[in-house]
Parts: C-alpha cells; sequence; structure tokens
C-alpha cells in the first residue's frame, strides 16, 4: 500500500464514489424510480404489450445464440492464438480488436452491403437457396456476434497463457488423447474465464443497438429487438414503456453479474 | 535393449540441440542424461517422450519403432521438473488420471491409486489439493501419477531442480530405493554431477548436442573420454601437462620418487576435514592439491614450504588440450 495522507485518502475517495455515482448510479436509479413510480402497474402493463413481449423474446433468441457461437468461436481462437505458431497470428489478434474499435453502426453497414438479398456481395446466392440473412433473425445474431466477439477470447487468453502447457503435456503422456485433455484439464483450468467471458457476451449482446438496428430493418413485432423498442416507445411519447423495458434489460445484466459474484468465492475457498 | 536412440537431430532455428545423437539405455537401469544447461538433454527425453519430435533419426521403445506415435501412444511416464501438477483435481485424482483415461474399473483404480501413494509416502495427503503440499510432496505425486499407468519406461526431467538443497539430497535417496522396489526403466536428466554419480547405474554425458561419452559412475569419473567429461565430473588441477584431479597428486616435503615436480606452496585453505594446497610449480603452474587434515600435519604443511608432487598410482589422467 503507498502511504498517502488522510485527508488526500479521503479526497480521492470522495472523487471516485462520487465519479461513479453521477456517471452510473444516480441515471440508472432513476430507470428503476420512473418504472415503479405507479407501483408494479407500468411494469405489468408493458409486459402485457405484445410488441414488448415479442421484442424481449428476440432479443433472448438472438443474444443465445450470439453467446454459444462465441463462447465455441472464442474458446477455439484462444487456444489457437496461445497454444500455436501460425504465419499471420499477429493479424489474427489485431483483427479481434476491430469490433472494440468500429462503431456497431459501420458493422452493421458493413454486413448489409455483404449479405443484404438485392445488391449484397453474397446475399443473392444466399436468398435463392432460401436464406434471408439481412432483415431476419440470422443477421441479427451475426452482427451481434461481430460486436461481442472479442469479450470472450480477451477474459480467456490471458488465463490460458498464465497455465500454460505443462498440465496439458503431461495428460497426453499419461494417454489422455485431445478431446479427454480438452474437457479434463484445459477446460477446468479456464473454466472462470469462461464463465465472465460468457458473462460479459451476453450483457453486450442484449444491449446491442446501432448494428443490430440497421440489418433488423426495425419492423415492429418481427425483427425489433428490447433495446430497439426502447428507442420506439421513447419517441412516440410512451416513457413508461421505454422505462420499463429498459429496466428488464438492465436488471438483466446485473443479475448476471451477481450470480458470477455468488459463485465465485465458493471456488476460491 | 530399452529405448534406442539412432541419429537423431534436432534444431529450433539456427540452435542446433542435437546432433546426430545414438544411444541405447538399457532395460530396467537408472540413466542419467547429465550435461550442462543447454546441452541438449531436455530435448533428447522429451523426444523420447513424444513431446518433442526430431527433425532426422530414428526412436525405439521396447523394439517398437516409436518416431512416429504419439506421446499417449508410446507407455512413458514423464515427469516434469515444475510438477505439472493438475491444479484442479486432488492427490488421488491426479494420480488416478492416466487409469481412468484407460477406463479401469473404479475399484481397481482406487486399489491402484492406494498402492501408489502408499509407496510415495502421500497416503495422508489423498484428499488435498496439490496446492496444499510442499514442493518435494508434489514432484512425489507427480511421481506416482506417472507410474499408475505402468510405463514402459519413466522420464524425469531436472526432477529435483527446483526443489532445495535438503528436500533434493532425500529425494535422490528416495528415487534410488524406488527404482530398487519398482525395476523400471528410468531415465532423468540433470546438470548436477553429485546426482547423476549417486543415482544413476549409467550416466550419458551430453555436450553442446552431442554425446560426450556412456558408461557406468566409475567408468565416467576412472576414465573420462575427455578433457570435457573429466571436467564436468568433478574438480581437475593441471600437472606437467595433464589433467588431473586435486586428490590424486600425492605431495611430499621431501624429495621421494624420481620426475617428482618440486615446487612451493603458495596458499593453504582448511575446509573441514580436508586441506586444499595451491602449489607454484618451478615450471611457473599453479596445482591444486587436496588432502587429508592428518596428512597436512604430518608433512608440515604451510606457506613457502618447498614440496614435491607427484601423481598418484592409477589415478585418472587425461592429456591437457592446448596451453590455457
Amino acid at each position: 500500500m503507498v502511504d498517502v495522507a488522510t485527508p488526500v485518502k479521503w479526497l480521492l475517495r470522495l472523487v471516485a464514489v462520487g465519479y461513479v455515482f453521477f456517471l452510473v448510479a444516480w441515471p440508472v436509479s432513476f430507470i428503476v424510480v420512473e418504472t415503479f413510480a405507479d407501483g408494479l402497474a407500468t411494469l405489468t402493463d408493458t409486459l402485457g404489450d405484445p410488441s414488448v413481449q415479442g421484442a424481449l423474446l428476440l432479443t433472448a433468441e438472438v443474444a443465445f445464440w450470439a453467446v454459444v457461437i462465441n463462447l465455441a468461436f472464442g474458446v477455439t481462437i484462444s487456444i489457437l492464438l496461445v497454444r500455436y505458431e501460425f504465419p499471420g497470428k499477429r493479424v489474427l489478434s489485431a483483427l479481434i480488436d476491430v469490433p472494440l474499435s468500429v462503431s456497431p453502426v459501420v458493422v452493421g453497414l458493413a454486413l448489409l452491403l455483404v449479405y443484404n438479398g438485392r445488391t449484397g456481395w453474397f446475399g443473392p446466392t444466399l436468398e435463392s437457396a432460401g436464406y434471408q440473412v439481412i432483415f431476419s433473425t440470422p443477421g441479427m445474431i451475426m452482427a451481434t456476434c461481430f460486436v461481442a466477439l472479442p469479450l470472450v477470447i480477451r477474459e480467456v487468453v490471458p488465463v490460458l497463457a498464465e497455465v500454460g502447457d505443462d498440465q496439458e503435456q503431461a495428460a497426453r503422456s499419461l494417454g489422455a488423447n485431445a478431446r479427454q485433455t480438452f474437457l479434463r484439464i484445459t477446460l477446468p483450468s479456464i473454466k472462470w474465464a469462461v464463465v465472465y467471458g460468457v458473462v460479459l457476451s451476453l450483457a453486450r449482446s442484449l444491449g446491442e443497438f446501432g448494428a443490430v438496428k440497421i440489418v433488423s430493418g426495425n419492423f415492429t413485432g418481427v425483427t425489433q429487438t428490447a433495446t430497439l423498442v426502447v428507442e420506439q416507445k421513447y419517441q412516440n411519447f410512451e416513457q413508461e414503456a421505454a422505462y420499463a423495458t429498459s429496466f428488464i434489460l438492465a436488471a438483466a445484466s446485473v443479475l448476471c453479474i451477481v450470480v458470477v459474484s455468488l459463485l465465485r468465492p465458493k471456488e476460491s475457498a | 535393449m530399452s529405448i534406442q536412440i539412432s541419429n537423431v537431430s534436432k534444431s529450433f532455428g539456427d540452435f542446433v540441440a542435437l546432433d546426430d545423437v545414438s544411444v541405447t539405455i538399457p532395460t530396467g537401469q537408472l540413466t542419467a542424461l547429465l550435461g550442462p544447461s543447454g546441452g541438449g538433454k531436455s530435448t533428447l527425453l522429451r523426444i523420447i517422450a513424444g513431446l518433442e519430435s526430431a527433425d532426422a533419426g530414428l526412436v525405439g521403445i521396447e523394439g517398437v519403432d516409436a518416431t512416429k506415435l504419439p506421446p499417449r501412444k508410446r507407455n512413458v511416464g514423464f515427469v516434469f521438473q515444475h510438477y505439472a501438477v493438475f491444479k484442479h483435481m486432488s492427490v488421488a485424482k491426479n494420480v488416478a488420471f492416466g487409469l481412468e483415461i484407460r477406463k479401469k474399473s473404479k475399484a481397481e483404480v482406487a486399489e491402484r491409486v492406494e498402492e501408489l501413494l502408499k509407496l510415495v509416502h502421500l497416503s495422508q495427503f489423498a484428499d488435498r489439493m496439490p496446492s496444499q503440499l510442499s514442493g518435494g510432496q508434489r514432484q512425489r505425486m507427480a511421481l506416482a501419477r506417472a507410474l499408475a499407468v505402468e510405463p514402459t519406461v519413466l522420464l524425469l526431467d531436472e526432477p529435483f531442480g527446483a526443489l532445495d538443497a535438503k528436500v533434493r539430497k532425500e529425494l535422490r535417496d528416495w528415487l534410488r530405493r524406488l527404482h530398487d522396489e519398482v525395476p523400471v526403466t528410468t531415465v532423468f536428466v540433470t546438470h548436477d554431477q553429485e546426482e547423476a554419480l549417486e543415482v544413476a547405474d549409467e550416466i550419458v554425458v551430453i555436450n553442446d548436442g552431442r554425446v560426450e561419452q556412456i558408461g557406468s559412475p566409475e567408468q565416467l569419473y576412472d576414465e573420462p573420454a575427455s578433457d570435457f567429461v573429466m571436467g564436468f565430473l568433478g574438480e581437475v588441477t593441471r600437472l606437467n601437462g595433464i589433467n588431473i584431479r586435486p586428490h590424486d597428486i600425492e605431495i611430499s616435503a621431501i624429495p621421494g620418487l624420481a620426475g617428482a615436480t618440486p615446487g612451493y606452496v603458495l596458499r593453504v585453505l582448511r575446509v573441514g576435514f580436508e586441506v586444499r594446497a595451491t602449489v607454484l610449480t618451478e615450471d611457473g603452474d599453479e596445482v591444486s592439491v587436496v588432502l587429508t587434515r592428518t596428512h597436512a600435519q604430518a608433512i608440515g604443511l604451510e606457506e613457502d614450504v618447498r614440496v614435491w608432487l607427484t601423481p598418484a598410482v592409477g589415478a585418472a589422467v587425461v592429456p591437457a588440450m592446448a596451453a590455457g
């Protein structure tokens, strides 16, 4: 610990707490306050609205598939990056960070250029084979995958590198094949990194707005996710419904983080 | 013959780790691969295990060509310098790993694990996690884990290198006794010549990617094939153009034998029961001599005394290479 004079210590604490309070806690608490201003009425009314119900279900579906796909690819790419040497490794590693730096709107537009059914580079071929990507669920899942791509990888890579490959070599010398080594040795040692990556991906996927807005076409009741509903309701002066939907989204994310922090201490004890 | 290495070469980029190495390791013995760090001995061990592949040459284990076999099909036990314990498994689970992979029945696994933990004196720690064990205990657990699969050969890569001196010595004695109990063909890598001389039946000296000499500890010590082997296995000094061990020089205060080299004592250093003297000969060489304290007292050894040096009868000597 650095030895700091007591007044400075208190000042630093005040600044840190004040910053987080005014930026995060206070605004978010207003969502809660607004949602429950009339008791549970706003919440139940909103949940009774079919367009909100549909949007929540669609968000859940898109987020679920995006997380599953990102989990599978994220763990595979992490192992590739840490355990193997190949030409172009640094380029791949750099590409993975692109979604963090590029605006989601750009991502949506890029996907539109490639996959749209009329003038896209690849879209017409897919459409004639019976797959509609843009203005449909697959496109929304792709957009969500894209923006959440680095989250699993950036959690898993450092842990995998720190654990080293000693244990994996020992397992192989004891007769384990690649699948057994992965399931019995590698996966248990990166378990918590994977869980964190999944939670972050889930939170990010639930909240995705820009990319999804472009590729979905934002058709009410058809390709409208929860975040798009929030925007539409707000612009239509249905503030209560917008607050209630926001509350549900925020609550889901907070729940994820709470569940993880409850699970984790048991492991280290 | 248990392990046959024929003309194996291996490079890492520009660095040649092994250069056309051929060694035969006999069944049932404890063989040490001895040499300085970076000499290629660990690489050779990893090639035998299949954890590294040779650029050229063949590896045979118990008469089977294993050159292209993956490690899991070679039936070797491998013990790593830094233990490579499975951190998320209990001690018993670690030892059981190889058996569970081989789909043995639960009863059989439990029985074998118990037997092995007893062998390595860890029975009371069966349910602990590896993080609760000391370094020496972890390495014994790793040894039990490797032995569980009844390997044809047991390979140990600097197994005691990460332990402190006392534990190291204990484990060394214990490994020797264990090998007498469980006579599996064992190869261990070490850079510690004392460890090799004390534990091994046979020593392979490896330096600069090449085998310098193969032989029993006595052969290596008494009949070193080169300057390098002689220097690596113990202290060496130079007397009249030959390399000789300091304790193989007879020192006397009277010119007894013909051909004795005269000189003056420069320094005398007593370490416990032995006395180390440095003698400046009339040719200008500084020669180290080791003798017992009683002998030193008997001949009145002290600084500036004139003495005569002769190589002891039957001493290991190697002609010195270029002057230096």
